[in-house]
């Protein structure tokens, strides 16, 4: 609590985001299709999906650039739908973090303050606060077109926290940055959004971005929310065949519900957990890494299988492995390479790595 | 392709810049030197023609006209284009290349045939006037013509898409992100313009602002078929000077005055422009 105190001690506990039935059309495109969402104060809460999946056009809903054609965008719960940007008091980072280049670091930092009539004193002292928040003191007086990414990044961060908003909107703030820098950013960034206490909204298209800094994730697709999960669910417990395709690596093994907890798909019978109608068109969601391949445990389906192809990947190997039936499935393991292509394996797993999707949920 | 032979390339540009420009520049300036008695030069080196500029209240008078029709014509065409390089920049209208034509249309008119046309619009008994005498608003025509309000027109008119295509380059490469980000920190639509808009759109006012200044001050048809030999510019003296005076001499240190006000005027633009560029470039 020594740097940042004025930051820190402000009251948030009612920054709270409501987003009820928001629909958008863009000539035929419908940007969103009836979005729904509630961040609770404090939040990490991150939008995550391909482009043109809605993200970004839901964020700048609630930063008031976009007014949207139904629905209504609540914050700590005033709903402010048809309120201009400039009285909704969020604090953003854009994606090229859209620094004044006219203007001093101190300057593009103390401008939320300026515009808030805020007097001068206490502008600098606020400012300077931000400005060490951010690790970046000293640095005041340079322009932006003098700074490297990483740093002009902190600025606009500290600018969109200095006048103390009620929910921080970033747009793929890590973009334009090269990898090692963003993992690193990407620690500072939660370091300083948990300090700081601030509801966050984040928009990415990068899934391991999404999972390292969220409290919970919405993933999106088409315009609509496909699910709203914590990492370790979305990722464990998919709820549709596009969340688990979208979430790292996956097997979806097509067939149909035959009873609970088992899915026929033709030259096999799997077990799985979950619930669907018997006979209905389902996928078993599968993630290599719960792939066993010869396996001295119990598991609750085993397939005879051979070893199609072997991509060593340094600290792992990935098999692909082709059933007689021609069922394809991928194996993930650390490791020594223990089979050679051509090689037979049985491949095994347990019902409860097994996630049943009903198709037609999205 | 070697050096030399792109050297040699640059050639005929050099060539016809020294034959036909800085050699008839050097001889202006030292007829604008020399002394005149009856029709003959004598190549002389005295200021006496400049003395006689600078302490003639005629001379000087004509001088402030030109500065004035400039300045005014300059702050018109701003005042008049910026809104028009606005709209043209963020427009995403398909008649956008239409309005770009409609833009420079007063360039593809011939600067004679153009100040015709102002002619029967603001003559005494032009378009304008014969409407309002005719219907009784007035009984004695406005004076449109033939003073330095129909020459601001005229010249704002022709100068105008010079303004406007200076302010539109630097006004669409102008991030709609950081008007974005101004107003997330609470400043208006309004605001947001004097903050961001404005001072990112200084490099255009001032290019546009130059360029419109030196083409307004050494314009001579305008005022003349506009002011109707009734506002005195310097281009207009320097040429009654030269043909009809014959005082070449004299001519030549008018026209001498008028290039180095041209000149002082870009340095100061450029040293002007270099502070307020900084951070921008």
């Amino acid at each position: 609590m020594e740097q940042g105190d004025a930051l820190t001690e402000a009251p948030r506990a009612s920054g709270t985001v409501t987003l009820t039935n928001l629909a958008k059309r863009y000539g035929a495109t419908r940007a969103l299709d009836g979005v729904s969402l509630a961040v609770a104060p404090g939040e990490f809460f991150t939008l995550l999906g391909p482009s043109g999946c809605g993200k970004t056009t839901t964020l700048r809903s609630v930063a008031g650039f976009v007014t949207p054609d139904a629905g209504d965008v609540a914050i700590n719960g005033t709903v402010v739908t048809r309120v201009p940007p400039h009285l909704r008091h969020v604090g953003m980072v854009f994606q090229h973090y859209a620094l004044f280049p006219h203007r001093t670091v101190a300057q593009n930092v103390g401008f939320g303050l300026r515009m808030q009539r805020v007097d001068k004193a206490e502008i600098a002292r606020r400012v300077a606060e931000a400005v060490a928040l951010v690790q970046l003191p000293g640095y005041g007086g340079r322009y932006p077109g003098q700074l490297s990414g990483g740093e002009q990044q902190r600025v606009a961060l500290a600018r969109a926290l200095v006048t103390r908003p009620a929910v921080l909107l970033l747009d793929e703030p890590l973009g334009a940055l090269d990898k090692k820098l963003r993992d690193h950013i990407k620690i500072e960034l939660k370091r300083l959004q948990r300090e700081v206490g601030i509801t966050t909204i984040y928009v990415t298209h990068d899934q391991e971005e999404a999972l390292t800094m969220s409290d919970r994730i919405a993933v999106m697709h088409r315009g609509r929310v496909e699910q709203v999960a914590a990492p370790r669910g979305l990722y464990e417990t998919p709820a549709t065949a596009f969340v688990a395709s979208f979430i790292g690596n996956i097997n979806l093994l097509a067939g149909r519900a035959a009873g609970s907890n088992t899915v026929d798909c033709g030259s096999a019978t799997l077990a799985a957990t979950g619930a669907a109608p018997a006979g209905a068109a389902v996928a078993v969601a599968l993630r290599p890494e719960r792939v066993r391949l010869d396996p001295t445990g119990a598991v609750d389906t085993v397939l005879a299988m051979t070893v199609a192809h072997v991509v060593y990947q340094g600290e792992t190997v990935r098999y692909i492995l082709k059933s007689d039936a021609g069922l394809e499935l991928q194996a993930l393991e650390l490791g020594e390479v223990r089979f050679t292509a051509g090689a037979r394996v049985r491949a095994g797993w347990a019902a409860a790595d097994a996630q049943i999707i009903q198709e037609g949920i999205a | 392709m070697t050096r030399g032979a792109r050297v040699l390339l640059l050639g005929p540009y050099v060539l016809l810049l020294a034959v036909f420009f800085t050699v008839p520049l050097l001889l202006m300036l030292a007829i604008s030197l020399s002394r005149q008695s009856f029709g003959q030069l004598e190549w002389t080196l005295t200021p006496q023609h400049y003395i006689h500029f600078f302490t003639d209240a005629y001379y000087l008078g004509v001088l402030a006209d030109t500065l004035w029709l400039g300045a005014i014509t300059t702050v018109v065409s701003l005042l008049l284009g910026y809104p028009l390089a606005y709209h043209l920049a963020l427009t995403r209208s398909r008649w956008k290349p239409l309005l770009i034509v409609f833009i420079l249309s007063p360039l593809l008119v011939g600067i004679v045939i153009r100040c015709y046309g102002w002619m029967i619009l603001l003559a005494d008994r032009g378009l304008i006037n014969a409407t309002l005498v005719q219907h009784g608003w007035l009984t004695t025509p406005l004076p449109l013509m033939y003073n330095k309000f129909g020459v601001t027109v005229a010249l704002v008119h022709v100068f105008l898409p010079f303004m406007v295509l200076s302010l539109t380059g630097v006004l669409k490469r102008i991030e709609p992100q950081l008007i974005e980000a101004s107003q997330t920190l609470g400043a208006s639509p309004r605001r947001a313009f004097f903050e961001v808009t404005l001072p990112l759109s200084l490099p255009g006012i001032l290019a546009g602002s130059l360029l419109v200044f030196s083409l307004a001050i050494s314009s001579f048809v305008v005022p003349i078929l506009v002011g109707g030999f009734k506002v005195h510019v310097l281009p207009m003296v320097v040429y009654e000077q030269m043909l009809s005076v014959f005082d070449w001499p004299f001519g030549a240190a008018n026209a001498f005055v008028l290039l180095l006000i041209s000149v002082a005027l870009i340095a100061v633009y450029i040293k002007v422009t270099e502070r307020a560029l900084r951070g921008i470039v």
